[in-house]
C-alpha cells in the first residue's frame, strides 16, 4: 500500500504548485476586486497556447517566446479587466457571468485559431526523467516545483513587507478608506489583475510542457483554482495556497493508493476538487483557514 | 409566405420546433430560481442529465414504457436536487454559484467515469422513441407533438406558480428577504420547494432529450450547454414569463443562420459558442444596470 508513497508524495507536490501558482492569482484578483473571475482557467489556457504561438510560429527561441507571451499576456489582462470585470465591479453576481461568458468566447476563439486537437510542447531534454532513490522527476517538473516556491515567497514578500503590499491589503480590506488615504484603487486593481494574468498563463505553460494542452482544459482549471479557494478561505491568500497543495495531495494519494485491493479509476481524480468544494461548503464555509473571512 | 410555410414543414423545421419545444422547458425552469428566486444556478444542466441518463437506462436496459421513464426522470432529478439544496442553499450568491458548480461537474465526472453503467464518453445508443396507444412516435412530426403537449402543459404550470402567491413570495425574498421573513413567509422552504420544482422540470427536459436523440453522452450536459440555456433566461429578461418564449426562439434560430453563411462544418461549434457567448456578454453589458440589483438591506 505504501511502496508508492514517496513518488505519490512529489507528484502531489507537483501538482499543487501549477494549482498554487493559478489559484494565488484568483485568490488576489478576488481580495482587491471581490469578485470571482471563472476565466482564470481559460486564461492559463490561452496564455500557454500564445505561448505556443510564439514558439512554433513565430519560432523565436524560449527566452523571447516566454517574453513575448509576457507582454502579449498583460495587454489582454487589461483588456479582459477593462471590458468584462469593471463595468461590472459594483455586483458580485454580474461579474461571474460575464467571465463565465469570457471564458466560452475565449476558448471558441482558441479552438478556432490552434483547432481542437491536443497538443504540447516537444522538448526531449525536459521529459527525460532522472531517478533519485526510487523517485522518479523530470528537469521540468524540478523547475515547476522550484519556480512555484521562488514565485509564492516572492508574493509573500511583495505582500508583507513592502509598501506596495500594504497597499494591496488596505485595498482589499477596505477600498473606499484606502482611497481616502490616496491609494489609487484602479492602479492597484489593474497591477494586481494582470499580475494574476501573467501567473496564470505561466502555470498554463508549465501544464503545457508537463502534460499537454487543449482548448476545452479551462472550465477544469478555473473549478479546480476554485476549489482552493473555498478550501482556504475566499480572499485568504495562503489559505488559498495552502489549499491548492491540499488539493494536489488529495488527487495524487485518491487515486494512487489502494484501499483494500481497490483502488479509484484515474478519471476519478479530477472529481475531487468538486467534491471538495461540497464538502467544504457544507461543513466550513469559511474555509480551513479562514476565521475571520467573510460568512457564506 | 409559402416558403415560410415549406421550411416550418420541412424535416428541419420540425427538428428546430422538438428543440424549441425542450429548451422552452429547460429555460422556463430555470427562470424560476435563477429570474425570480435570483438564485445563481448553475446545476440546472446537471439536473437535465440525471433525467436524461435515468430515461435511456431504464428505456434501454429495463424496456420501461414512456411514462413511467418520464415520471421516474423527474422524480430523480427532484431527489438529487433536496439534497444538492440541503448542502447549497443556505449559501449566498457567489458561494451558491460555487456550490452549484461543482455539483454539476461531479455529475459530469461521474457520467464520464462510471463506466459499467453510462458507458463512459462513449454515450448510451439506441434509446428507443415511445409508442402510445398506436401511436408512433418514431416519426418526427409525432414526436412533435408530443413534446408540444408536455411543454404547453409545463408552461401553464409555470405561469400559475409565477403568477400565484408562491411566484410573489418568490420575488420578494428575492428582492428582500427581511421584509418577506416579517410577512410571515419560511424564505428558507420557498427556495428549496422552487429549486425542486425547477429541477423536475429540468429532468422531463432531458427525459424529453433523450428519447428525441436516441443516444446522450457527457459532453450534451457540459458548462457550455449550461451557458446556452443561461444565455435563453438573461437574453429573455430574468423573471419574465413571456420572455422566455421569445428568447428560445431567437438564441436557437440565430446560430441557424449561421449554416447558410460559408462557413465550414468543423468550425460551427466554436462559431455557436461564440455568438452565444458574445451575445450573453452583450444583454448583461446593457443591462447592468437593472439586471439583478443587490438585495435591499434593512
Amino acid at each position: 500500500m505504501f511502496t508508492l508513497l514517496p513518488q505519490l508524495l512529489i507528484n502531489s507536490l507537483i501538482t499543487g504548485s501549477i494549482y498554487a501558482l493559478s489559484a494565488a492569482g484568483l485568490a488576489l484578483t478576488f481580495g482587491v476586486l471581490r469578485i470571482l473571475n471563472f476565466a482564470h482557467g481559460h486564461i492559463m489556457m490561452v496564455g500557454a497556447y500564445v505561448y505556443l504561438f510564439f514558439l512554433t510560429r513565430i519560432e523565436s527561441g524560449l527566452f523571447l517566446s516566454a517574453l513575448g507571451s509576457i507582454c502579449f499576456m498583460s495587454l489582454l489582462g487589461v483588456i479582459f479587466l477593462k471590458i468584462f470585470i469593471s463595468p461590472f465591479s459594483k455586483s458580485t453576481l454580474l461579474p461571474f457571468v460575464t467571465t463565465v461568458a469570457l471564458g466560452a468566447i475565449i476558448e471558441s476563439i482558441v479552438s478556432l485559431i490552434f483547432g481542437v486537437n491536443v497538443q504540447s510542447f516537444s522538448s526531449s531534454y525536459a521529459t527525460e526523467s532522472y531517478e533519485v532513490a526510487g523517485i522518479f522527476i523530470t528537469p521540468i517538473q524540478i523547475l515547476i516545483i522550484v519556480s512555484a516556491l521562488i514565485l509564492l515567497f516572492a508574493l509573500g514578500y511583495v505582500f508583507h513587507r513592502t509598501s506596495l503590499g500594504l497597499k494591496i491589503r488596505a485595498v482589499a480590506e477596505n477600498a473606499s478608506a484606502a482611497q481616502a488615504l490616496g491609494i489609487s484603487r484602479r492602479g492597484i486593481v489593474t497591477g494586481a489583475f494582470i499580475f494574476s494574468t501573467v501567473l496564470a498563463a505561466y502555470a498554463g505553460i508549465l501544464v503545457g510542457y508537463e502534460t499537454n494542452l487543449q482548448p476545452t482544459m479551462g472550465g477544469a482549471f478555473s473549478i479546480k483554482a476554485f476549489a482552493a479557494m473555498v478550501l482556504g478561505g475566499l480572499g485568504n491568500i495562503w489559505g488559498t495556497i495552502a489549499g491548492a497543495y491540499i488539493l494536489g495531495l488529495v488527487e495524487n494519494l485518491s487515486i494512487g493508493l489502494d484501499f483494500w485491493g481497490y483502488s479509484l479509476p484515474s478519471g476519478y481524480k479530477d472529481a475531487f476538487a468538486f467534491v471538495i468544494i461540497l464538502i467544504v461548503l457544507l461543513l466550513r464555509p469559511q474555509g480551513l483557514f479562514g476565521s475571520k473571512g467573510r460568512a457564506a | 409566405m409559402s416558403a415560410l410555410i415549406e421550411i416550418i414543414t420541412s424535416d428541419y423545421g420540425i427538428h428546430l420546433g422538438i428543440l424549441i419545444c425542450i429548451y422552452l422547458i429547460l429555460a422556463q425552469s430555470l427562470n424560476l430560481t435563477f429570474g425570480l428566486g435570483r438564485l445563481f444556478n448553475l446545476a440546472h444542466i446537471a439536473s437535465c442529465a440525471i433525467g436524461a441518463y435515468a430515461t435511456a437506462l431504464l428505456s434501454t436496459e429495463f424496456n420501461y414504457n414512456f411514462f413511467i421513464c418520464l415520471l421516474a426522470s423527474m422524480v430523480i432529478s427532484g431527489i438529487f436536487a433536496v439534497a444538492l439544496g440541503v448542502i447549497s442553499l443556505r449559501l449566498k450568491t457567489d458561494y451558491f454559484a460555487i456550490g452549484t458548480l461543482a455539483f454539476s461537474s461531479v455529475v459530469g465526472a461521474v457520467l464520464i467515469n462510471w463506466r459499467e453503467v453510462t458507458r463512459g464518453v462513449l454515450g448510451i445508443p439506441g434509446i428507443p422513441r415511445p409508442e402510445i396507444s398506436g401511436i408512433d412516435f418514431y416519426q418526427n412530426i409525432n414526436f412533435l407533438g408530443l413534446s408540444l403537449v408536455l411543454m404547453l402543459l409545463v408552461q401553464v404550470f409555470f405561469y400559475f406558480i409565477q403568477k400565484g402567491r408562491f411566484g410573489r413570495s418568490l420575488r420578494a425574498l428575492a428582492e428582500y428577504e427581511e421584509a418577506a421573513m416579517s410577512l410571515g413567509r419560511n424564505t428558507a422552504r420557498i427556495r428549496n420547494i422552487s429549486f425542486f420544482i425547477s429541477s423536475v422540470a429540468a429532468g422531463m427536459a432531458g427525459s424529453l432529450l433523450a428519447y428525441y436523440l436516441n443516444y446522450i453522452d457527457p459532453s450534451s450536459f457540459s458548462l457550455t450547454e449550461m451557458v446556452f440555456v443561461l444565455t435563453i433566461v438573461i437574453v429573455g429578461r430574468p423573471g419574465s414569463f413571456w420572455g422566455m418564449f421569445a428568447a428560445t426562439l431567437f438564441i436557437i434560430l440565430l446560430p441557424e443562420s449561421l449554416r447558410f453563411l460559408d462557413i465550414s462544418s468543423s468550425y460551427l461549434g466554436q462559431a455557436r459558442q461564440f455568438l452565444n457567448a458574445g451575445i450573453l456578454f452583450l444583454v448583461v453589458y446593457w443591462k447592468r444596470n437593472s439586471l439583478f440589483p443587490e438585495q435591499r438591506q434593512v
